[in-house]
């Protein structure tokens, strides 16, 4: 997840200070993704370092605030209008974990898939409700994203059922 | 309360080198407001598991009940059940096309000896309840696929039955209109009624409170957490 992207895109929308990012992203994912305000101070470093970001005049409270620099506006835009690559996403631990099982003898592989089925179905029936009691759209969009993502899954364990049973 | 109860249920079709074993003995509890869903590939029972349930095929072996009550066959019974105690939404919507959305979710308690002031007070409520009430007075060839879905949802509910069987009840509706189907059901199991549900969909099996699997006529429970 990038979370340098996410705080870009909101900076890219007008100054904010450090607080207030984590609160904006938080709320705008359906609280998917946690923040700690250090993370946010961190990107916020690297954003800076990169020429993205830049300091901003202290808000009445005297809090300091962020602003997205010509550079960073346009490097937010691009990253709306560019899909993401398959490539950038870490390797999926229950695909490898079905391969070895597959792969060696003692594993009762039907056993890891109804388990494994099992599991993500009842996540999906948490996040169903989560989703019914969400606040706004864009929450129970995130919280779709979460769902179509375990289905995926879901239909994926059938597949790898069905042609297990087909050999 | 267990509202459906079926004990060692077995059906079989056709006999000799042709017989199939549609169901297994299979047994499963559906209790007062709970919301079951039954997953599996096709072929592997789910339609013929409701059926069963719902009385509208007798089991080979083993024994149906419905609110307590075992099933007999006997065709009074069985008709006494599908007006009062089950709703039934299955594939095949067959409402009837000279009657309004409205007639067609009355039918049923109109047939039951309620009178029609009442049972159009009742129907237009269930029609609202699945979002439908601006639509009432329209025939079923005026309306998309997914209202006419939902009429034959409304009709299932009306005269509030103890028990719902829904045969993939949102198969071919988009996924918006799908989840408002789900939602409405939920609703339902939320508010004392029962479900039991066949779908391959895993989002809507989501909505259910349990998942059961159907593999060659026999069931899995989902594990416990």
């Amino acid at each position: 997840m990038s979370i340098r992207h996410g705080l870009l895109a909101l900076l890219a929308r007008g100054p904010r200070y450090g607080y207030q990012l984590r609160a904006e992203f938080e709320a705008a994912t359906g609280g998917a993704w946690p923040l700690n305000i250090g993370q946010v101070y961190t990107t916020l470093g690297r954003l800076e370092r990169d020429g993205l970001v830049e300091h901003a005049e202290t808000d009445a409270e005297g809090r300091q605030c962020y602003a997205a620099t010509e550079v960073g506006r346009a490097e937010a835009s691009r990253w709306f209008t560019a899909p993401i690559t398959r490539a950038d996403r870490p390797r999926d631990e229950l695909v490898v974990k079905l391969a070895l099982a597959l792969a060696g003898p003692g594993v009762d592989v039907r056993a890891v898939v109804q388990v494994q089925r099992a599991a993500t179905l009842a996540a999906m029936r948490d996040l169903t409700r989560r989703k019914l009691g969400a606040a706004d759209p864009a929450q129970a969009l995130v919280i779709d994203a979460q769902i179509f993502q375990a289905e995926a899954e879901i239909r994926w364990l059938d597949h790898c059922e069905r042609t297990l049973a087909a050999r | 309360m267990s509202v459906l109860d079926l004990r060692d249920v077995h059906r079989d079709f056709g006999s000799g080198a042709s017989l199939v074993h549609a169901l297994r003995g299979l047994s499963l509890t559906v209790e007062a407001g709970e919301f079951v869903a039954v997953m599996g590939a096709s072929g592997s029972g789910k339609t013929t598991l409701l059926n069963v349930a719902g009385g509208l095929e007798r089991p080979t072996r083993g024994e149906v009940l419905v609110a307590e009550r075992l099933l007999t066959g006997d065709r009074v019974q069985l008709a006494a059940l599908r007006r009062r105690t089950v709703g039934y939404v299955f594939q095949d919507l067959n409402l009837i096309p000279a009657l309004s959305a409205l007639e067609n979710v009355m039918l049923p308690r109109e047939l039951d000896g309620v009178r029609t002031a009442q049972a159009r007070t009742e129907a237009y409520a269930a029609l609202t309840e699945v979002g439908l009430g601006d639509a009432a007075d329209r025939f079923p060839d005026q309306l998309s696929g997914g209202q006419r879905q939902r009429v034959a949802i409304a009709r299932a509910l009306v005269g509030e039955r103890a028990l719902l069987l829904a045969d993939e009840p949102a198969g071919s509706l988009d996924s918006t209109t799908g989840e408002e189907i789900m939602k409405v059901l939920r609703a339902r199991c939320d508010a004392g009624a029962s479900c039991l549900m066949a779908t391959h969909e895993s989002r809507h099996a989501a909505y259910a409170d349990r998942v059961v699997f159907l593999h060659d006529g026999a069931l899995t429970e989902e594990p416990a957490r």
